[in-house]
């Protein structure tokens, strides 16, 4: 099965059913826990992976053509910014990275109401928000009118 | 799942409705808000904006970046550049309009807090190649959708949209969207003055090549599910390029990307005995296309072309010999960070099958068709373009709306606009956003009028299978086969072959004609009678239900598109056997197609294909 | 009212000895219970082959005091139930942890060492009483709210499944135990008050015979599994990456 949950770990938080693409994390109804009950339409995004508070999601490789034995874990780490992969192959060697994944505070972005309201009358010119600040260059490109068909 | 909410039905009224939260509906959203500050802009999305759409891995490169601050390209080489890899036709007005904004969007990700890696001794975005630059993109959708959902008034997560609405007073303009709750089943109306569509585009059209567990290893996203076509096409929306459906050459079974093996790590493909095959097939290419097979760089499909007949010839598997390029840690950190950013299957591929890419090549191979329109590809709704720039007969007043009033598109939905990718779908999707709000501002007075009948009418079909299934039902003991109806993972599956073997899949090495073209036909017209016995088990399966209902009406534009175009334009993505060469004088156009939902008829036409840039 | 010893007014009908089997034989049940359900199912074993698996990879060898600090590191964590990462989940569990302690020793002391009414430290039954409106209050919430089926997969807040075994059989016996203390104080052991007390025990007795099915057994497995884990990454088995543990090796 693509993502499987650890027994020992899931607590039942929902987490992984909130935030999973394909909506195929949902609760089993004996334990009360969660599970992927499609595993044919996992993409093994490793969403539920990620979000998970217990760690208690992982990947075992699509049965089609992944051997067993293998594994590929994931510590994402929102306030550093930060995540780190450990993995194992199914012959013992291990490799372990770790990347940056944001530069700057979660919840920091404004909004783009919050910008200082443009005047309609731009409606009606190619530019969009923030330009041409935003395009680093002095103006918006366009095409001299002799090209158009 | 409950099924008691049935009975409930939520109005949610917006000026702007943006029906998918991916890059294309996060863009809309953001731009909306800047140009209408006071509008009610509402974002609906069948998952969870957070991690929904093709990007909820992230990504390791932004593959669409013109770098216009340093002088590294304009954006008519970017014209020209896609022109090139469609074999000529691209919407050259759309995708003008994408390069020259592009680098806006890409700058304000940088300030958002997309980790963006820099070469080191130019202090420059790291090029991946000419068009394409690197990224720490593990976070890239949850960055973006933060900012579109601080932009928006309202997000419903959870909520699959199965139709728009048309106005019950004017005609051919859009008035809304019907759908529901997939986790308590309420029935939900939306009346919008505008509607976006940032739905997906398809995979699991075609039957894809793993079909046990590893059927969710295809290459774009199992839940992008043709939504965007399958909810325009039935408002009678012109739609463009349906038979340009793309096949990728990636790292086997996992799908991994190539992008940077080939560009930034300088990496080499050969057959299984080690030779470079691209070069000896010139010729063999150029009886088939004439001219087009001098463009550099090589198009997308061309160079499937060449690996798809290596392979014919036996002489597979082919290689990405990734052993000879990673001679340094910082490489080999590229090389893993490249699966691990976007594609992380190709990563437990490795890990299980024992290859270290230090240490042994690894296979690739050509995937099944996918229909979208933000790739090297550009199947979608014909749109109007921008206006300072588009010819005439390519704009209708307002930027990226389809030819149904009030209805714009950004993403896989608006064909014709090639080579996207996640920045220029949300730049599109500003594009109609901004567009989307002068709608609203110069219509301010107009309200949307939604026909109550026929939105009781489609409330009773959304919700039909679950009655289906749970009369059904109590035909059978247990299981999964009952005459009366099929299971939504069925339909999807005869779905698939049909498409495989008629129109053109894998299995055919894509190879299709008018006989087969017109058997697939006939197939997927009583795979379509069947829908009407589709049974849903529960809100889960009510969702695979309408998304295979998405990909129907889809697959059928696809098959009509093939048959409509009499030539092979794009050998490596589909061959008409009985029209094998590319055909200028016929065929340098855009095949379009109209679909009528009361009579069920498609009316196909030719739109020209213009040359300004 | 609240400082009365139930059992021992019951005992003027019921016999003390007779609640004395019936409190040993649920502590049997619950201890067969878990048994039954590790050994029948395989999850003892399954256990025991992950422990020695994460022992054989281990980088780090653990001293007896290392473990005594992983223990008790992991019985800190679980009384203040930091393992929850949700607010309103973990203040429930806490209010259900602490009532039903409170509610099961003080049943415990109760029926064993104070059979006399007058001569039950008043704060036993009052300890008794608290502790079964606490598991009332944390489940009563948790049933109806905060139950992950109902909260995030669509399920109506009435419905019930074999997951619910285990807050069922707890809301009757402490719902029920209730009741009857409080019909027990206005009318001493009336038929109203002893019905109450059959169904306070048919409640009672469904909780503990159910344990081989229920999820009551997460109480012995959840810390031991949680001490394992702890082992896992102080002695380097574990095989999430560990960016703590200083430089990350890369082969």
């Amino acid at each position: 099965m693509p993502t499987y949950v650890d027994m020992t770990r899931c607590d039942g938080c929902g987490e992984c059913v909130d935030i999973c693409p394909s909506d195929i994390m949902h609760i089993d109804k004996v334990y009360r826990r969660s599970y992927n009950i499609e595993p044919n339409f996992c993409w093994e995004c490793y969403s539920c992976v990620k979000h998970c508070p217990q760690h208690a999601i992982d990947v075992r490789g699509y049965s089609d053509f992944a051997p067993l034995g293998h594994k590929v874990r994931v510590l994402r780490e929102t306030e550093k910014g930060m995540i780190y992969w450990k993995i194992r192959y199914r012959d013992g060697r291990e490799k372990e990275f770790e990347f940056p994944i944001r530069t700057t505070p979660w919840g920091s972005i404004k909004s783009a109401g919050e910008y200082e309201a443009p005047d309609l009358k731009a409606l009606s010119s190619p530019m969009l928000a923030h330009e041409p600040e935003a395009l680093h260059i002095d103006a918006l490109p366009t095409l001299p009118r002799e090209k158009k068909a | 799942m409950a099924l008691r909410s049935t009975n409930r039905t939520k109005f949610v009224d917006a000026d702007i409705l943006v029906v998918g939260g991916g890059f294309g509906g996060c863009g809309a959203a953001y731009e909306s808000r800047y140009w209408g500050r006071d509008l009610k802009i509402v974002l609906v999305e069948k998952a969870n904006i957070e991690r929904s759409g093709a990007v909820a891995q992230g990504l390791s490169a932004i593959n669409c970046y013109m770098g216009m601050q340093w002088g590294e390209n304009q954006p008519e080489d970017f014209v020209r550049y896609t022109r090139g890899d469609l074999m000529g036709l691209v919407r050259e007005d759309l995708v003008y309009d994408i390069a020259r904004h592009v680098d806006s969007t890409v700058h304000k990700f940088e300030e958002w807090g997309l980790p963006i890696i820099k070469n080191p001794e130019t202090g420059r975005y790291l090029r991946e190649g000419k068009w394409q630059i690197m990224i720490h993109g593990e976070s890239y959708k949850p960055i973006v959708a933060e900012a579109a959902r601080k932009s928006s008034t309202e997000v419903y997560n959870r909520i699959m949209v199965t139709h728009l609405l048309m106005d019950a007073k004017r005609p051919n303009r859009v008035a809304g969207a019907v759908g529901f709750s997939v986790r308590d089943g309420t029935f939900y109306v939306f009346r919008a003055k505008a509607v976006i569509i940032g739905a997906g585009g398809g995979s699991h059209i075609y039957r894809p090549r793993s079909v046990g567990e590893g059927m969710g290893r295809t290459w774009y996203a199992p839940w992008s599910t043709a939504s965007a076509y399958g909810l325009l096409i039935p408002t009678g929306a012109k739609m463009i390029q349906m038979e340009n459906r793309i096949v990728l050459a990636r790292f086997k079974d996992g799908y991994g990307p190539v992008g940077a093996w080939f560009l930034l790590l300088k990496s080499h493909a050969t057959n299984a005995y080690g030779e470079m095959y691209e070069a000896a097939r010139f010729e063999e290419i150029k009886q088939r296309v004439g001219k087009y097979a001098e463009i550099t760089p090589m198009p997308t499909c061309l160079r499937n072309h060449a690996m798809l007949e290596e392979m014919k010839a036996g002489k597979g598997p082919i290689y990405m010999h990734t052993q000879k390029v990673l001679d340094t840690k910082e490489k080999e950190e590229i090389g893993w960070e490249d699966f691990l950013d976007m594609t992380i299957s190709q990563a437990v591929v490795w890990a299980a099958q024992n290859i270290d890419p230090k240490e042994k090549p690894s296979e690739l191979i050509t995937s099944e068709p996918y229909v979208m329109g933000s790739h090297a590809t550009c199947s979608g709704a014909w749109a109007s373009g921008p206006e300072d720039c588009a010819p005439s007969d390519y704009q209708w007043g307002y930027n990226r709306m389809t030819t149904v009033e009030g209805l714009f598109g950004a993403g896989d939905t608006i064909g014709g606009s090639a080579h996207k990718f996640s920045a220029g779908s949300f730049t599109e999707g500003r594009l109609a956003g901004k567009a989307a709000v002068r709608y609203v501002l110069d219509r301010r007075n107009e309200s949307p009028e939604v026909d109550d009948a026929q939105v009781a009418d489609l409330r009773a079909q959304i919700y039909q299978p679950l009655e289906t299934y749970r009369v059904g039902r109590n035909e059978i003991v247990a299981g999964t086969v009952a005459p009366g109806y099929i299971t939504p993972l069925a339909g999807l599956q005869r779905l698939e072959k049909l498409m495989d073997e008629y129109v053109g899949g894998y299995t055919t090495f894509y190879v299709t004609n008018e006989p087969l073209l017109n058997r697939g036909l006939e197939l997927l017209e009583m795979l379509k009678e069947d829908m009407a016995h589709v049974g849903a088990e529960d809100l889960h399966q009510l969702q695979r239900a309408w998304e295979l209902h998405h990909r129907i009406m889809t697959a059928e534009a696809v098959a009509r598109h093939t048959l409509f175009r009499k030539e092979t334009r794009w050998p490596g993505y589909y061959y008409r056997a009985d029209f094998p060469k590319l055909d200028d004088p016929d065929w340098h156009v855009f095949t379009s197609s109209q679909y009528d939902a009361k009579t069920g008829q498609w009316e196909m036409t030719k739109l020209p294909v213009h040359h300004f840039v | 009212m609240l400082t009365t010893n139930p059992f021992a007014v019951l005992s003027e009908v019921v016999p003390a000895s007779l609640l004395q089997i019936y409190v040993a034989l649920m502590i049997l049940a619950v201890a067969v219970g878990t048994l039954l359900d590790a050994f029948h199912k395989g999850s003892a074993k399954y256990f025991a082959q992950r422990r020695a698996k994460a022992a054989a990879m281990a980088r780090r060898p653990l001293s007896g005091g290392d473990k005594l600090s992983l223990a008790a590191c992991t019985i800190g964590e679980a009384a203040v139930s930091g393992e929850f990462c949700k607010w309103p989940r973990r203040v429930s569990h806490l209010l259900m942890m602490y009532g039903f302690i409170a509610y099961v020793v003080t049943t415990f002391l109760m029926v064993f060492c104070y059979t006399v009414a007058a001569q039950t430290p008043p704060i036993v039954p009052a300890l008794w009483t608290l502790g079964a409106l606490m598991v009332l209050v944390g489940g009563l919430w948790f049933f109806f709210f905060l139950r992950v089926n109902v909260a995030y997969d669509g399920d109506p807040p009435l419905h019930v499944g074999r997951a619910d075994l285990f807050i069922l059989g707890l809301l009757t016996s402490t719902g029920f135990g209730l009741l009857w203390k409080i019909a027990q104080a206005g009318g001493g052991n009336s038929s109203v008050s002893l019905t109450l007390f059959a169904i306070y025990i048919a409640g009672t007795t469904f909780l503990f015979l159910a344990v081989p099915w229920s999820k009551f057994a997460h109480m012995f497995y959840k810390p031991v599994v949680a001490f394992q884990r702890r082992v896992e990454e102080a002695n380097g088995s574990t095989d999430l990456p560990t960016p703590e543990a200083g430089r990350l090796s890369r082969s």
